[in-house]
């Protein structure tokens, strides 16, 4: 049980911190299908630069770099150059995954995985039982999760740049005539996500392992993104959605030991995919009150720049 | 220009400018650029077998966009297509390991039917939840398909896997060499035929019926087209049900043809592909067969690059994402937003 918890916590941080950055992109009204590409190429720098270098924080400043290079890239593309948010995001999810696979072949000349030294700090370690084991052997991004949602929140919620987020996302034009730049507060948004992927990307490869595998992310930046929605894109929302998927997930690595003839593992990892129909479903249901709402949503596809 | 020109026009300088970045990317990271082109020419045409397994890739990607088409023109973004093409794949795969001792012909109909019937339940949902309530499909078409990603796994790991089987790779049994519509090339007459009659058939639907003029209708403004009487509802349903029916059948012919047998995970990218070819084909049909047949080049010249090059095949993967994140910018909107600036400050 304790076992379960702690895989639970490793799990989730990456997932959570990723959610923050689509929690930022929702807000903002963009629909972000890219969080899974921007997690893997941080995942992929900071084990590039930090194993090249020594330093796991050159490596994780280098993740950072890299998500803002893209993620500003990603807003010149469907900002001023008007391309389909939905489309774009998912390109950005390939160029990240198919980019890393390469580079980890024209760069590392390996295939597969990239086995590194480096390793974020752990706070806590040595516990080996009781419940001193749900805390041991994190690493330090395991522990700034929390606060980086918590100030997620506040920024949200009593910030200026928060309450301008909301107004861009929920009526762009009436942001505009009270002389705010909707594109420009989407830029800083989608740069602020793309700090946190990196983060989420970085706690992937050297926090909770040692190592970058093609492919690694596995789907968690769309899990991610499915958070988003079943915490109803609130930070504490998604938080909690991360947790929970983070949990199925750690319920799906036991039942690989112990479990597996009784649930097939298959199933397991289904749970967010088919809770997530259930909240998109959910949420439309409830959207749907009025036709303007409607039309807003519509909106997160091809938002008015 | 006429405006379908200008279209055409300014995606294939997207599409080159992707192939030029993706080029830098290459030469930066020390590839000869020349090298991997001719290594790309050799394998999309020249070598031998190549221009076949060209075809061989085109057809699954071809069956999907145009499924993809369907759904775009009707203004749903179905983007599920690798499920629906995985499901498609299973239920042929089960009526063919069922009743192995069945006549040939009856068992790749019903093999066929079936699979076109798993792809239509599996992009139906979704439909059926877009135009009943309103939910957003390009989640829940996402979502189907990792969940039938799952399914294909769960299976070719459980149920249907090859007992004898070894490798590291969960697989399936493979079907009676009876079945077959194709050798291992994966190309036959039969099959180019039946694509070429279903190619034939979608553009006949889209072009030339009530349907398919009443689905662009919807797809360009539903609330003109309800005022107008049409069945919205109806019409994002068939429209759905095209598109998976189309999935469903490029996951049969890829089983009745070049597989034979279920691994876990095949052709991964294709999905996602196809949207990038119905985009790139200006989701017309026509444009989408020229669309398919040069990504179906890539595909085969990737698989054959690592005998002439060193190159990393996922190489191909960022190629695609290239062309998916650039492909879709609007030069008109940039051209008008110029304008409107250098007249508010000529103003």
């Amino acid at each position: 049980m304790e076992q379960i918890l702690a895989t639970t916590l490793r799990s989730a941080a990456p997932l959570v911190l990723v959610a923050m950055a689509g929690v930022f992109a929702f807000r903002a009204g963009i629909f972000h299908l890219g969080l899974e590409g921007l997690m893997i190429a941080g995942a992929f720098a900071t084990v590039a630069v930090g194993d090249t270098t020594g330093s796991v924080e050159l490596g994780v400043l280098a993740a950072i770099g890299v998500c803002l290079l893209l993620s500003a890239l990603y807003w010149w593309v469907i900002g001023p150059l008007g391309a389909n948010v939905i489309i774009a995001g998912l390109g950005l999810t390939s160029i990240g995954l198919g980019g890393t696979a390469y580079a980890l072949g024209a760069i590392f000349d390996v295939r597969g995985s990239l086995f590194t030294d480096v390793v974020l700090p752990r706070p806590v370690t040595g516990s080996t039982s009781g419940a001193g084991v749900i805390i041991s052997e994190h690493s330090i991004f395991v522990w700034i999760t929390p606060v980086i949602v918590l100030a997620a929140w506040v920024v949200l919620r009593r910030s200026r740049f928060g309450l301008r987020l909301a107004a861009v996302g929920e009526y762009p034009f009436a942001a505009r005539s009270a002389g705010v730049n909707p594109s420009m507060v989407r830029l800083q948004a989608l740069l602020i996500g793309g700090a946190l992927c990196a983060l989420g990307g970085a706690e992937l490869s050297v926090g909770a392992l040692r190592n970058f595998t093609e492919n690694m992310t596995n789907g968690r930046g769309f899990i991610a993104f499915v958070a988003v929605i079943f915490g109803a894109w609130h930070p504490i929302g998604a938080a909690f959605a991360g947790l929970f998927f983070g949990f199925a997930d750690a319920i799906g690595i036991q039942s690989q030991i112990n479990i597996t003839e009784r649930v097939p593992r298959e199933f397991v990892l289904m749970i967010p995919f088919v809770l997530t129909i259930f909240a998109v479903w959910l949420g439309g249901l409830w959207r749907r009150r009025s036709l303007e709402a409607e039309a807003g949503y519509a909106e997160l596809r091809e938002p008015d720049f | 220009m006429t405006s379908g020109l200008r279209r055409a026009a300014s995606t294939v300088v997207l599409v080159v400018v992707s192939f030029l970045i993706t080029a830098l990317i290459l030469r930066v990271s020390g590839y000869s650029v020349g090298d991997v082109l001719s290594g790309i020419i050799q394998g999309a045409i020249t070598a031998t077998g190549a221009s076949t397994s060209s075809i061989r890739w085109a057809i699954p990607l071809l069956l999907i966009a145009l499924g993809v088409v369907i759904g775009f023109r009707a203004g749903f973004f179905n983007i599920g297509g690798q499920g629906q093409f995985y499901m498609g794949a299973c239920s042929a795969l089960a009526i063919s390991l069922g009743w192995r001792e069945g006549p040939a012909g009856l068992v790749i109909l019903c093999g066929t039917l079936a699979a076109m019937l798993a792809g239509v339940l599996w992009s139906l949902f979704p439909g059926w939840l877009r135009v009943r309530f309103g939910t957003d499909e390009v989640l829940t078409t996402l979502m189907m398909s990792f969940i039938g990603a799952l399914v294909l796994q769960y299976l070719t790991a459980g149920p249907m896997r090859n007992p004898q089987g070894t490798g590291q790779t969960a697989a399936s049994e493979r079907i009676p060499e009876a079945f077959r519509l194709t050798g291992g090339s994966g190309v036959s007459l039969t099959v180019l035929l039946l694509v070429a009659g279903v190619t034939v058939l979608v553009w006949l639907v889209l072009e030339r019926t009530r349907f398919g003029l009443t689905m662009t209708l919807v797809g360009r403004n539903a609330t003109m087209a309800r005022w107008q009487g049409i069945n919205v509802r109806r019409v994002g349903l068939g429209a759905f049900a095209l598109s998976g029916a189309l999935a469903g059948l490029a996951g049969a012919v890829e089983l009745y043809g070049p597989a034979a047998r279920l691994v876990t995970g095949f052709s991964p990218e294709v999905g996602f592909t196809a949207v990038v070819v119905a985009l790139v084909g200006l989701l017309n049909v026509w444009g989408t067969v020229v669309a398919a047949i040069f990504f179906g080049g890539l595909q085969a010249a990737i698989l054959f690059l690592p005998i002439v090059t060193d190159l990393p095949p996922p190489a191909l993967v960022l190629l695609h994402g290239m062309v998916a994140f650039l492909v879709t910018i609007k030069f008109r909107a940039v051209r008008r937003r110029r304008a409107a600036q250098a007249e508010a400050q000529a103003g």
